[in-house]
């Protein structure tokens, strides 16, 4: 599905604006700080990264699961599902819709429970409490939930155009993808069209590399505005990253997350 | 893990399939898919006062499998006229089964070439109109084209697949169906002898496929057409092959390759090169003798069932069935196909406003379901099948 982005669900649907972002995250921000919120999307985002890479899964599958798990909450509290369950469910289905070959439900929950134990430690003490049949059930709520839209743009293929155009830099490149890569753990892909957040995440490695590329910049037919709202995103990504240390923190985050309850409330 | 009051809120949104329509009894296909009824809302009447036929698809198995993933995905995204509109999907969450909501389609090309063969048997032959044909290759391959730009492969066209609308606004118009999902073939949903004879089959499958291809790629899908082309013209599966030895796990298919060289002659190297390079070539060398086949040729097939070698259908059928995929034409290239510029021009109603004398589709009766009993009634089936093909290819 690919030079099709306007006519995408993914255009079409979940481009969102900032307002109902907003409006959706009120219940949960009634309880948590907007950096607190934050903080627990990078950890999620960290624990799906390193789940999908010890399930051996590529970049862009990791990439479409972060979106889904994304999506999911700009809808809905974070009360509503387990973000521990949802993660990988959402890694389950995206390997499943990028055809990377069914990862057994088995496999699966290994894999998080062997992730929990040797990464995650320090979140979650005790062992990965859930089943296949929880992966399964969850599955179709999260299905529903992102009505039905599976296939999800990502900026890796935009910014391999690009950088082919800006002429081929390694350096340059292998950057520029770890700064998309990091552009997961803020909302930008649930805001912004992925050419335009690869534009930004290029931009950003160039400032960092301090390469020159002021004049190609000039020449490509686009947003500045957007872009540098994009780049915003993840220069405050990158400084709230300066002074948190999430091993020290997310415990409490955690404790402090709303939670389900399993039965009604009186 | 989940929040009871999410549950019980979404559970209460959530229209069930059975509360909005009616399709008891009404059971049209089955096959590797799933089972596909002819469905009408409950509240009946449509937006101008009619009442509207829908297909409800229900996905084999339960749950979420990986072709069920791929087709709702692909579904959600694609939009034309020429490929089946997917309107809705249903998750029933208490038995885990996947409905899909469709426009219904009246006739396909597996039924419609059926008519005309059984026409045939009957010594009162009707053979497709050629501005029928025409109509319909024109529309497939648009429906095609479409996909291919969106790197979507069909992998699996068959005249089964090929869906035409019955009356109402869309009467004569071609739909794709089941496109797009690796459907596993050393590892089937169902045995693949429990299934149609319609469902399971080598005829359109690519010779770079039977020689054991690793990557499916666009050339295959034209292959598929330029079968499905040369079915229509002739109402008879151009390489039609016993299928009782089917073997899954293996691509390399012996009958279904000497079928192949019978009607095509066997390839020469300069026609493709890199036929040398396909993983069963060493095993091709050791089973087929090049002079068997020195008197076969596609003009010559297509001769013996009246297709002239100078007609514009026959140069366009020559460019779609090459054996060499680099060369097989692209679907863009054969829409603008000097066949489509002459006399009669390809119609948006392949039936070109003629009264259609196909009959609409059965109801299979519940016996036809899922029990074992049903495995001979099958078998018998796809005998005859088999049958009523050689008795036609005899001659």
């Amino acid at each position: 599905m690919a030079g099709n982005f306007w006519q995408s669900s993914h255009y079409q649907q979940w481009l969102l604006d900032k307002q109902d972002l907003v409006r959706e995250r009120q219940h949960d921000l009634q309880i948590l700080s907007e950096e607190e919120y934050q903080k627990l999307f990078i950890f999620f985002s960290n624990f799906i990264q390193i789940l999908g890479e010890h399930l051996k899964l590529r970049q862009q599958v990791i990439a479409t699961a972060t979106v889904y798990f994304k999506r999911f909450y700009a809808r809905n509290s974070l009360k509503c599902i387990c973000p521990l369950l949802l993660a990988p469910t959402c890694v389950g289905l995206a390997s499943k819709v990028e055809e990377f070959g069914v990862i057994s439900n088995t496999r699966l929950i290994s894999t998080c429970s062997t992730v929990v134990k040797n990464k995650f430690s320090y979140a979650y003490p005790s062992d990965f409490p859930y089943r296949t049949n929880n992966i399964l059930e969850c599955e179709f709520y999260l299905l529903e939930n992102l009505d039905c839209c599976l296939i999800v743009y990502q900026p890796y293929r935009p910014l391999i155009q690009l950088i082919q155009d800006i002429g081929n830099d390694e350096q340059l490149f292998s950057l520029a993808w770890r700064v998309v890569n990091d552009s997961l753990r803020t909302d930008v892909c649930l805001l912004y069209p992925p050419y335009q957040i690869a534009i930004a995440c290029l931009e950003i490695a160039c400032v960092i590399l301090g390469k020159d590329h002021k004049n190609w910049f000039a020449e490509l037919s686009v947003d500045i505005e957007k872009i540098q709202e994009i780049t915003r995103y993840i220069i405050s990504l990158f400084e709230l990253w300066k002074t948190y240390d999430e091993k020290k923190d997310i415990q409490a985050l955690l404790a402090k997350m709303p939670r389900p309850k399993q039965s009604p409330s009186r | 893990m989940m929040d009871y009051e999410f549950k019980m809120k979404t559970s209460n949104e959530r229209t069930k399939v059975e509360d909005l329509f009616e399709f008891e009894g009404c059971k049209v296909g089955r096959g590797t898919y799933g089972h596909v009824y002819k469905a009408k809302r409950k509240d009946s009447t449509e937006k101008d006062g009619s009442v509207k036929d829908y297909a409800l698809k229900q996905i084999e198995g339960t749950g979420l499998s990986m072709s069920a993933c791929r087709e709702i995905a692909l579904l959600r995204e694609l939009k034309h006229p020429n490929v089946i509109n997917l309107i809705r999907v249903f998750l029933s969450h208490n038995d885990r089964k996947v409905w899909l909501l469709f426009d219904f389609a009246e006739h396909d090309l597996w039924h419609i070439i059926k008519f005309h063969r059984a026409a045939k048997a009957n010594k009162k032959p009707l053979m497709v109109a050629k501005g029928m044909v025409k109509s319909l290759l024109y529309q497939i391959l648009d429906g095609i084209h479409y996909l291919h730009s969106n790197w979507v492969l069909h992998r699996d066209l068959k005249p089964a697949n090929i869906l035409v609308m019955g009356e109402g606004n869309e009467r004569g118009r071609v739909k794709i169906a089941d496109m797009g999902f690796a459907r596993l073939f050393n590892a089937p949903l169902k045995p693949l002898a429990d299934l149609d004879p319609v469902v399971v089959t080598f005829w359109y499958r690519a010779p770079e496929l039977l020689l054991g291809a690793r990557h499916y790629t666009k050339a295959i899908d034209i292959w598929a057409i330029g079968c499905i082309f040369a079915e229509l013209l002739t109402s008879e599966p151009i390489f039609h092959c016993r299928q009782e030895d089917i073997k899954t796990s293996n691509p390399y298919h012996h009958d279904q390759l000497d079928r192949i060289f019978n009607v095509m002659g066997f390839p020469l190297e300069k026609e493709w090169e890199d036929i040398r390079k396909m993983p069963e070539h060493p095993t091709l060398i050791k089973d087929f003798k090049k002079s068997n086949y020195t008197n076969c040729s596609l003009i010559k097939y297509m001769d013996r069932h009246k297709i002239k070698q100078e007609s514009k259908a026959f140069h366009l059928l020559q460019k779609l069935l090459l054996m060499d995929p680099t060369r097989r034409i692209t679907s863009e290239q054969a829409m603008q196909d000097p066949y489509f510029m002459e006399d009669p021009l390809p119609n948006s109603d392949v039936f070109a406003g003629c009264p259609i004398p196909y009959p609409k589709r059965e109801f299979l009766t519940d016996d036809d379901q899922d029990d074992k009993s049903d495995a001979n009634k099958r078998q018998n089936q796809a005998a005859n099948v088999s049958l009523t093909y050689s008795f036609y290819l005899r001659h």
